[in-house]
């Protein structure tokens, strides 16, 4: 490849170090000649110049500049004695003749030594002049076309409009533009249209989001903690803040500060607190065996190593175990800078501290809870009348003689276990029979009520039961892993509601197993039990619904008992279910007695003393009002209080901890005490100040920096080119590869110094350059002679990252939901992966797949499981966040077609893009057509495609009227339903060709 | 790379393809256009696709690996290293001059005593060889002559995720290759209709069975689509190979055939050969519908094969089960083939749980031998068994109802088949089966014969990534020539 890159001949006029002679030495030398003095022969080292001038005890130089044949290093190339021969023979890195010739080249010349180019300073070079020419929209496009001259090639012509709107929505904000973008964009043919549009896509909420999601690959952000059980943590509130600091465009010097050391900043804020979690993403062990300090000491390299790769853009881990092989970046160097991050007050075991609750940048404002606790504190403040309150609820209770409690009567009752369900006279039911581990109870029945709050669940005991108790366990407890509870109408099957329970009550909870837990969305061991082995009784709870359900015509509840705790056979033995319409502030689990409903029936004269005093004693013991606003006052309060997780962030301790070298890397071999400090190649940090990580931050992204800017720059321009300036982004040492165009990495360098560390500046340069639209429609050729467009002859054409991708695709089926921020989500995933890897009780689950708008999230919330990433991102390449990642690998694979062809979620997505096209797409069948490409594509097709894809409509239609039950399978793959009033079989229909549309290259393809 | 022979390859491959794209395309084509990484004349004419250039550096004995990889860690004490000596030192305590200093893990570090526990189950010679083995493995006792037991190997790690991690990649910390994956990136594959690295996970019975990763076949630093591939039991047994819809194989190519034209349509626009590619791509999609299920039924097999393996063999995710799709996957030309069965890590009542894990495994291992063996792949065919460590000989808790920790100084694991001499025992280890004192065989040099088997130089497989040449073995592994045939 460099080959093509750098069109070399040695006997051309001059040779250039850095550009020539230090790959060959790095690579064939470097490893026993090299700045590791553990490992150097002969007491030679040719990484510097004096030493390889040096003469020996012999009185010979390894190099006499201008002097091949006093040389000893060329002696020893061209020597034929094994003995002499260098590189050794029969080893690995023997050297071809046009290294030979190059290195002779050289020492003619004078053998001048560069410092490694990463490792100086940019300095303003002259942008070239490539004359004058529509071609050229800012100085990016002139570095470029110098490039192309001087290899006598010219720019691309600039691609269709459709294709760079595409082209900048995906590289802005990771999704597709819109059809109505789209034409606002193309009719727009005044000035300065392209620029709006790329601005417009800067502004997007969207844009933070896409940023982040690369940046998390950076982080290894992941929401569990990666070795062994791999067991789960709430770090998302740091991945919002990184969403948050890109969409207020924070500049990078801060951007970096924040994260590295935002809790040693004066005065130090909760958000810049927050950041910080950064260097905490790394992997957290629990594994019972395990060493303290051995862990804690991976979690410190982790920081570094990660810190080296993401700003300095270095390998230096490889200064773990000893002097690095390559870089000047020796192992007491290495320890040094460990040193900045060994201060944690943290273990290897267990590790999750320190660690504090801050809120997400994103969420909602707490204002209006604000409101509503201050409102509610002032009733409660306020004195009461009890009597007019009781006088108010006889009333009620007066009014509504058939409140209370209601039985229902189960129509049908089934077992996903096999137990046997039988109903009793009194509507209870007992379950017998096969005794499951696990068992989930379906209960169907009817109701003409509407205005229902509450569902009453009565766990009575039974004489069939083993224990005595309410449980089915001999033990007769029970564990209620999870109530839940569908209401459809009778009338109108389409609507259906899952009815949602915001609260729950009972009579009687075991520690730990509060009510609560058995509506609290988590099944397994989160759920309600009753002592069952020591109290041998009747159990009642109620679940009271956030808002009142039933439809006008008739109801049908489908109630579902879900007993899914890892303690066997732990199923209710026999429920007994009630609905009620009672106020749901005011519920109690029994209802008004009928003694005091008909007391309160009764005229207030006629009552006798001990009437009224009953009533009074009832009334202040089950609904005083005072109590409910307590109760709401502390619902309020613990949603605050509990609706951000702590983050685990940084802190250094008030003594820091003495760093040593440790031999060979290793935690229990430590060496020489080191103090903090930056590697010499380096400018030194300030000399006012202190050392520790605020001051390595700062250093870091001082204007004379060397890498900082270079290094966050390329990544910038990897991101949109698919190739960085420098191919290899995470090491741009000495083992790297030499930057494409170095005058233009330098010249975005300083200009993104320049400007202020503008992280929206510099990418808005790159995507309104010339370079960047150009068209990648270039022909065979043209890939064949640079297939990764190192020239850039040509614009970027590359397939998809998985998560845009999948984004793409919801976005196109109208179903992304495009909230920010939160808890990760759980789309769609085969079952069983998690629990086939792990099933141990305890440690272990099933994937606890989402429903509704969780199903629909951007990609970036998917719930990241290190040891068992989503299936969906890991076939397209994304890494398992275990370590910092800089460049994703990009392949090609069958298990790719697979997933896009069959995956659930493409499947359900073509679908209602096939739904979209009938619905918004026009009237003809080409309309729709259109339509559906032009949301997936942002094109027209043209005739050719479009005569295939109305022949795939017609043949999919003929089909599907032949094949009624496929074409309903069609429509039934995913959650979600289809739009009833539309035909049946036209919609298979137009969901195959949006399924076509879906699967074609360029839908997963940006250029 | 601009060759007019590859370029007249490239326009013969799109001609094969829409000249049968009923029956799908070429086989020759279809392995130019996969390996993209490659110039198409690199690729063989038997429709393999290459790894690296100048791999195998040498003939190899074995063509593919069958490794049934046992998680948690199995007993050598009980299993495969016979030591009569225990008799004499049954619950006296372990001396330190044994221990010598050796770290313990968090669970018995704080241990007061270390009482030695003998072995409970009898140990009896076997087979021409005299091979010992313990009477919980009588199936393994019929194919000792097959197999080489080496009971000298050590490695550094103490826990299982580091030690499991250490095993499949030589590395302790996550983000190195598996070795599968290494062989895929070295070797390629020998077939165009599976992936090259296929993993079979056992259902695990034992509660406190330690968990898998995926990174344990995953592919580090090399590009993703070297990773293992899980053949699963549940479900689809490639995630997403069965269309959800219900299409039948006539409406499957029928879709196939016009995703591939309008690509077609676009490649001719751009240029771009991803696109021919991401074709093919779709064509092996198709490809693997047809084969992974024909694969994964064994209605066809015969009687006598539920004999050899048992009728366990019948249920899918069993061990036994397993065993006989590994052979099937080896006779389809898959190169690296991974059983993963946990359930070994035995802290408490080893004489409870022992006897189940060796049950479960016995019979399909013994049987595997034996059917590479009648079918004549044994010799091309290496066998592993092994776990990630050993145990500890004395008693972990109470020596009543006695556990045995982990143990990284001496622990057995056999091999069988390709390349590897039959009927021997390897190494040995001290009266108190805790140090080795002859022969022993780190993990490194266990991977670099492994390699060797297979023809490869385990210090050449190397990768470029972060500026150094990585490979398996670190810089560390010896071939162990005295286990070779």
């Amino acid at each position: 490849m460099l080959a093509t890159l750098w069109p070399l001949h040695a006997q051309a006029a001059e040779v250039v170090f850095n550009r020539d002679v230090r790959p060959i030495l790095s690579n064939h030398c470097f490893t026993c000649h090299g700045p590791d003095t553990a490992t150097r022969e002969a007491e030679l080292r040719l990484d510097q110049r004096e030493s390889a001038l040096q003469k020996d005890d012999s009185g010979e130089s390894a190099i006499v500049p201008g002097n091949v044949n006093a040389s000893e290093v060329y002696r020893r190339i061209m020597s034929n004695d094994p003995d002499e021969r260098m590189p050794p023979v029969n080893g690995p890195g023997q050297l071809d003749a046009q290294q030979i010739a190059i290195l002779k080249a050289w020492i003619e010349q004078g053998a001048e030594y560069q410092q490694h180019w990463a490792f100086v300073t940019p300095k303003q070079g002259e942008v070239p002049d490539v004359g004058r020419s529509p071609l050229l929209h800012n100085d990016i496009d002139r570095f470029v076309l110098s490039r192309l001259q001087s290899a006598g090639k010219t720019s691309a012509r600039e691609a269709t409009r459709e294709t760079l709107i595409r082209r900048v929505a995906f590289d802005l904000t990771g999704l597709p533009p819109t059809i109505e973008e789209v034409d606002v964009y193309l009719a727009d043919r005044s000035q300065g249209t392209y620029e709006r549009m790329v601005n417009r896509y800067l502004a997007s909420p969207a844009y933070g989001e896409h940023m982040a999601r690369h940046w998390l690959d950076l982080a290894r952000y992941a929401d569990t903690n990666g070795y062994q059980y791999d067991t789960e943590r709430e770090q998302w509130v740091w991945r919002d803040w990184v969403i948050a600091a890109y969409n207020r465009n924070m500049p990078f010097d801060r951007f970096t500060v924040h994260q590295l050391a935002g809790d040693l900043l004066p005065q130090a804020t909760p958000q810049q607190r927050l950041a910080t979690g950064f260097n905490r993403n790394h992997g957290v062990t629990i594994e019972g065996g395990i060493i303290d300090e051995e862990y804690r000491t991976e979690y410190v390299m982790d920081r570094l190593v990660t810190t080296g790769e993401v700003w300095l853009g270095l390998t230096i881990g490889c200064a773990r175990c000893h002097d690095h092989k390559f870089d000047p970046i020796s192992q007491k160097e290495f320890y040094a800078s460990y040193a900045f991050f060994n201060q944690v007050p943290e273990r290897g075991m267990r590790g999750f501290t320190p660690s504090e609750r801050i809120r997400s940048p994103l969420a909602e404002s707490t204002q209006e809870l604000d409101t509503e606790l201050a409102k509610l504190k002032e009733e409660l403040s306020r004195p009461v009348n009890i009597d007019d309150k009781l006088d108010e609820w006889i009333k009620q209770i007066a009014a509504s003689p058939n409140a209370g409690w209601h039985i229902i009567t189960p129509v049908r009752m089934t077992s996903s276990g096999g137990s046997t369900l039988t109903k009793l006279d009194d509507n209870s039911f007992v379950a017998g029979g096969a005794n499951p581990r696990q068992d989930i109870y379906e209960v169907t029945a009817k109701t003409e009520s509407t205005g229902l709050t509450a569902v009453r669940l009565e766990a009575l005991t039974h004489e069939s039961l083993p224990g005595g108790g309410p449980g089915r366990h001999t033990n007769s407890n029970f564990v209620l892993s999870e109530f839940e509870m569908t209401a459809t109408s009778l009338q109108d099957p389409k609507k259906t509601q899952t009815v949602e329970f915001d609260r729950a009550i009972a009579d009687y909870s075991q520690a730990n197993y509060e009510v609560a837990k058995a509506i609290d969305g988590k099944s397994g061991n989160s759920g309600w039990a009753v002592d069952g082995p020591t109290r041998k009784e009747n159990a009642t709870a109620a679940f009271i619904a956030s808002a009142p359900f039933g439809y006008e015509g008739g109801t049908d509840l489908v109630f579902r008992l879900r007993h899914e705790a890892n303690f066997a056979t732990h199923g209710v033995g026999r429920p007994r279910l009630s609905i009620t319409r009672d106020a749901a502030d005011t519920l109690s689990l029994r209802g008004v007695p009928a003694d005091v409903r008909r007391v309160a029936a009764t005229s207030k004269a006629g009552r006798s003393d001990s009437d009224s005093q009953r009533l009074h004693d009832y009334f202040l013991q089950h609904y005083n009002p005072n109590k409910a606003l307590q109760r709401r006052i502390a619902a309020i309060e613990k949603r605050k209080a509990t609706a951000f997780p702590a983050t685990m962030i940084m802190q250094d301790m008030p003594q820091p901890r003495a760093t040593h070298i440790l031999n060979r890397g290793e935690y229990n071999s430590p060496t020489e005490q080191v103090t903090a400090n930056v590697p010499a190649v380096f400018p030194p940090l300030r000399e006012d100040a202190p050392a520790n990580r605020l001051s390595f931050a700062q250093w870091l992204v001082d204007p004379g920096h060397p890498l900082t800017a270079r290094v966050a720059v390329n990544r910038y321009w990897q991101r949109l080119f698919g190739v960085g300036l420098v191919k290899t982004s995470e090491d741009f040492g000495v083992q790297g590869e030499l930057p494409s165009h170095p005058e233009l990495l330098d010249w975005l360098a300083l200009e993104f110094i320049r400007s202020g560390w503008d992280v929206k500046h510099i990418q808005r340069l790159m995507i309104t350059s010339a370079t960047y639209r150009q068209t990648s429609h270039t022909g065979a050729a043209a890939y064949q002679q640079d297939p990764e467009n190192r020239l850039l002859a040509r614009g970027p054409r590359m397939r998809m990252d998985g998560e845009e991708i999948r984004d793409a695709a919801l976005a196109a089926a109208g179903l992304l939901v495009g909230r920010l921020g939160g808890r990760s989500v759980y789309p769609y995933q085969p079952k069983g992966l998690w629990l086939e890897l792990n099933n141990r009780p305890g440690y272990s689950k099933e994937y606890p797949r989402g429903s509704n708008d969780d199903l629909y999230r951007r990609s970036m919330y998917t719930f990241w499981k290190r040891t068992v990433p989503s299936p969906m991102l890991k076939t397209f390449d994304a890494p398992e966040r275990e370590f910092c990642t800089v460049r994703r690998s990009r392949t090609n694979t069958p298990l790719q077609a697979l997933l896009l062809l069959n995956g659930p979620q493409f499947v359900e997505a073509a679908r209602h893009l096939g739904q979209r096209m009938m619905k918004q797409g026009g009237n003809t069948i080409d309309d729709r057509i259109v339509y559906g490409f032009r949301l997936v594509t942002a094109r027209t097709p043209n005739p050719d495609e479009l005569s295939l894809l109305r022949d795939a409509y017609a043949i999919e239609l003929k089909r599907c009227v032949n094949n009624q039950e496929e074409t309903l399978k069609v429509l039934q793959v995913g959650e979600s339903s289809f739009d009833p009033q539309l035909n049946k079989t036209q919609l298979a229909a137009f969901s195959s060709v949006a399924r076509l549309i879906m699967n074609l290259n360029e839908a997963i393809t940006k250029g | 790379m601009s060759n007019p022979d590859s370029e007249f390859r490239r326009l013969e491959t799109r001609r094969h393809f829409f000249g049968r794209s009923s029956t799908g395309i070429g086989t020759a084509a279809l392995a130019s256009l996969l390996n993209s990484d490659l110039p198409a004349d690199e690729t063989n004419s038997e429709g393999a696709i290459p790894g690296i250039k100048g791999f195998p550096n040498f003939a190899p004995k074995a063509k593919r690996v069958i490794y049934l990889l046992q998680s948690g860690a199995p007993s050598q004490v009980d299993l495969f290293d016979h030591k009569p000596s225990l008799e004499k030192l049954h619950m006296s305590e372990l001396p330190d001059s044994i221990r010598s200093g050796q770290r313990l893990t968090g669970m018995t570090a704080g241990q007061k005593t270390f009482p030695v526990v003998k072995s409970p189950w009898k140990f009896q010679p076997h087979g021409q060889s005299g091979t010992w083995l313990s009477d919980l493995l009588p199936h393994m006792s019929k194919v000792v002559d097959d197999i080489c037991v080496v009971k000298s190997m050590h490695t550094e790690a103490i826990n299982h995720d580091p030690a499991i991690t250490f095993f499949q990649s030589g590395h302790q910390q996550p983000g190195r290759p598996s070795i599968g994956a290494w062989l895929s990136y070295g070797l390629g594959s020998d077939t165009q209709n599976l992936p090259s690295f296929v993993v079979l996970l056992t259902k695990n019975t034992f509660h406190e069975a330690q968990p898998l990763y995926d990174r344990l076949w995953g592919s580090g630093f090399l590009a993703s689509k070297y990773q293992g591939v899980k053949f699963r039991s549940q479900g689809d047994p490639v995630l997403y190979l069965n269309d959800p819809t219900g299409g039948t194989d006539a409406t499957r190519r029928a879709m196939l055939d016009r995703l591939a034209k309008l690509n077609q349509i676009r490649e001719e626009q751009i240029g771009d050969p991803e696109i021919a590619s991401r074709i093919a791509q779709y064509e092996m999609a198709y490809r693997m519908q047809t084969s992974v299920p024909e694969l994964a039924d064994t209605s066809d097999e015969p009687e006598s094969t539920f004999e050899l393996y048992g009728e366990e063999a019948r249920q899918p995710g069993s061990h036994a089960a397993n065993c006989l799709l590994a052979r099937r996957l080896a006779e389809r030309g898959v190169r690296f083939i991974q059983v993963f069965h946990r359930g070994w890590d035995h802290h408490s009542n080893v004489q409870k749980y022992l006897p189940t894990l060796a049950k479960e495994t016995d019979q399909g291992s013994a049987a595997l031998i034996a059917d590479l063996k009648q079918r004549g792949m044994l010799k091309d065919t290496l066998v592993v068994w092994a776990g990630e460590f050993g145990r500890t000989v004395y008693s972990q808790g109470n020596p009543q109802a006695f556990g045995r920790d982990h143990h990284p100084r001496c622990f057995s694991i056999w091999l069988a088949g390709g390349g590897i001499k039959p009927g021997i025992s390897y190494g040995r280890t001290d009266d108190y089966c805790y140090n080795i004192t002859e022969n022993p065989v780190h993990v490194h040099d266990f991977h670099a014969t492994m390699l060797h088997c297979l023809g490869v130089d385990h210090e050449r497989l190397v990768h470029r990534f972060q500026g150094r040449d990585y490979r398996l073995t670190d810089v560390h592994g010896h071939v162990v020539q005295d286990v070779l045939a």
